[in-house]
């Protein structure tokens, strides 16, 4: 059994594995097929101050080992989580990380201070490239990514804030240390890269919303490039993710610097990925003779 | 709902583009009908599961039948016995039939059919009448199945078995004959908004029950992906909610 606990700015996580913002809800209806507090975190739907509908349906396409998913933001608002969802995932002995997004800097900072103390970490979704207003607008240059961590920030006294960086972009070591600069505690990324898919047949894209994030192992080697890049940048941790569906494939982002994964798509295709990835990260820990996983972050020597 | 692994048995031709497949798993004693569930196509590269609905069931094994349209019922068509599955299974919340509905009318067109065995089947002891529609001679399957559990009528678009109507012309057609308690449909939403407008028209008071399809994610109501609007202005999951819904609480 080898030590598989991680630090993210102060919380301690039983496992490096957390899933994935929109991937797993509010994490109930995982936790009707295995236990969710065997994970070592759930980071939630993207959440808004007010309710949102989000896109019509069709909201899901499908291409070679990758999906694009254009959800745009649909949840029951932050007070509904606070009341309905927030206290029994406290019970759940896992680290809970409120993904939230909003459509002003202001509603960035009303949406941290309202979860303040409440949540473990607050990520702030700047890179959503599936609604209109705000989320990626926010996420693509630098002095927009600053502000609305400033801002963020302003609105927290307890809480920790990972920011979640948009791959849409032109440098993401720069963007990277936007954020830290900003006051950003931590950084995850990467969200999903803008796609389209097109039905021939109809000559229409698949997907409502026309163009959709592009999400699962087919992303996976940029996601470790960006990854990497993040790392080297800052000081501050990385939580990394894109296309993780095994052990193998989360040791490779540890090793490209990051604390701690995210694993969204995969989900999907095998309910109990998570699970699998743990128990995975646990045998190729003992077979390699590594006694803790946090031994493995940041170690890749470049040829 | 539980994640399992599911040994192919067997994976045949029923009808012109239509498979069967029959899958071995540790326990299907709890499927109810139009409950369906979330099957790997076994090719790695593709992400996403396909919802099929569970056509019959037994302790230990499930049917479905697909018809082959894109990448993944085409790969689950080149499966063979033995081969392995993985699944999420049982999924949603299935037909619900009252011990006072005696009279069940079951109206299904094209693909739509199949959960619908399972309807039939599971209640034998009511009075089932079933509707299908098919394209033609050759789309037509599971004939024999239905009419071992229920008084069958069948009606093809092009005329070649049958009458040449749809399924929701053929219940139409029967109605006032057989005055149903409960209607349970499944088919394209075309056919959907068929017997939606036709139950208003005709002030039928009989409940109506329908199976809606969407694109899905996770298959559990867990990503938001699949869902339809209902009337009230709600949004529900097909996969989770549903995707059995009230004819008149979702919009078509
Ligand atoms: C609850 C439910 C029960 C179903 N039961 C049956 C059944 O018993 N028999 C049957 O033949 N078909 C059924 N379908 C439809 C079936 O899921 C699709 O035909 C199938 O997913 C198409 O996959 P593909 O790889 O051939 O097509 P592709 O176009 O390559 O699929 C691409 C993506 O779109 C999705 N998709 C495409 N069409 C549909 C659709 N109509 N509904 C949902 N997702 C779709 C696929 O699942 C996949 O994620 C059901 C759908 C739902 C939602
Ligand atoms: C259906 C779906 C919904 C998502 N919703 C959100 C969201 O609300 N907020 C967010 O920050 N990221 C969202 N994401 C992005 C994921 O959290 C993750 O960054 C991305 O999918 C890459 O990881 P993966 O390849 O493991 O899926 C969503 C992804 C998917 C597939
Ligand atoms: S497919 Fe994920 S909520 Fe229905």
């Amino acid at each position: 059994m080898a030590d598989l606990t991680t630090k993210i700015c102060g919380v301690t996580l039983k496992n490096p594995v957390i899933g994935a913002s929109g991937t797993v809800g509010f994490g109930r209806e995982y936790d009707e097929i295995y236990d969710i507090s065997l994970l070592g975190g759930i980071s939630t739907k993207g959440l808004t101050l007010e309710p949102r509908r989000g896109n019509p349906v069709p909201r899901i396409a499908e291409g070679t080992s990758v999906i694009l998913n254009a959800v745009g933001l649909q949840n029951p608002g932050v007070e509904k989580f606070i009341a309905n969802d927030l206290p029994w995932l406290k019970t759940k002995g896992l680290a809970v990380v409120a993904n939230v997004a909003g459509r002003t800097v202001e509603e960035y900072r009303d949406i941290c201070e309202r979860l303040d103390g409440l949540v473990d970490i607050i990520e702030l979704n700047i890179s959503c490239p599936n609604v209109k207003s705000g989320g990626m607008a926010f996420g693509i240059r630098p002095e927009s990514i600053a502000a609305v961590t400033r801002a963020a920030k302003s609105g927290l006294r307890r809480t920790p804030l990972m920011v979640k960086l948009s791959p849409n972009v032109e440098s993401i070591p720069v963007n990277a240390r936007a954020a830290e600069g900003a006051g950003a505690d931590c950084i995850s990324l990467v969200n999903t890269f803008t796609g389209m898919a097109i039905d021939i047949e109809r000559r229409r894209p698949i997907i409502a919303n026309n163009t959709g994030g592009v999400s699962g192992a087919g992303i996976k080697p940029i996601a470790v490039r960006m990854v990497y890049e993040a790392a080297h940048a800052v000081g501050i941790p990385v939580v990394g993710m894109g296309g993780i569906q095994t052990a193998e494939d989360a040791i490779e982002f540890l090793m490209a610097g990051a604390v701690a994964v995210q694993v969204g798509t995969a989900n999907f295709t095998d309910a109990c990925a998570m699970p699998k990835i743990i128990a995975g990260l646990n045998e190729w820990c003992d077979a390699h003779g590594v006694k803790a996983v946090s031994e493995l972050v940041g170690t890749l020597r470049m040829n | 709902m539980r994640e399992v692994e599911g040994v192919v048995l067997s994976n045949c031709a029923v009808a012109a583009g239509i498979y069967e497949m029959r899958l071995l798993v540790p326990d299907a004693s709890d499927v109810r009908p139009g409950q369906f569930l979330n099957l790997s196509s076994g090719e790695g590269e593709l992400l996403l599961r396909r919802p099929l609905g569970i056509a019959r069931h037994s302790e230990d094994c499930v049917t479905v039948c697909y018809q082959v349209k894109g990448r993944g019922t085409k790969a689950l068509s080149c499966r063979v016995p033995g081969d392995r599955l993985s699944m999420l299974m049982p999924l949603g919340n299935g037909f619900y039939v009252k011990d006072s509905e005696r009279r069940i009318a079951l109206v299904g067109g094209g693909v739509g059919v199949f959960p619908l065995l399972s309807v039939a089947e599971a209640y034998r002891d009511r009075e089932v009448s079933a509707y299908l529609g098919f394209r033609n001679r050759a789309a037509i399957c599971y004939e024999e199945e239905f009419r071992a559990v229920s008084r069958l009528t069948i009606g093809t678009d092009d005329g070649s078995v049958g009458e040449k109507k749809n399924a929701v012309e053929l219940f139409l057609a029967d109605y006032e004959r057989e005055k149903p308690d409960v209607i349970l449909s499944c088919g394209p939403p075309v056919m959907l908004r068929a017997l939606k407008r036709a139950i208003a028209e005709r002030g039928i008071q009989a409940p109506c029950y329908v199976s809606l399809e969407e694109r899905m994610g996770c298959g559990i109501g867990a990503c938001l992906v699949c869902v339809c609007d209902l009337t009230n202005g709600e949004h529900a999951r097909v996969c989770k909610d549903g995707p059995i819904f009230e004819i008149g609480e979702v919009e078509l």
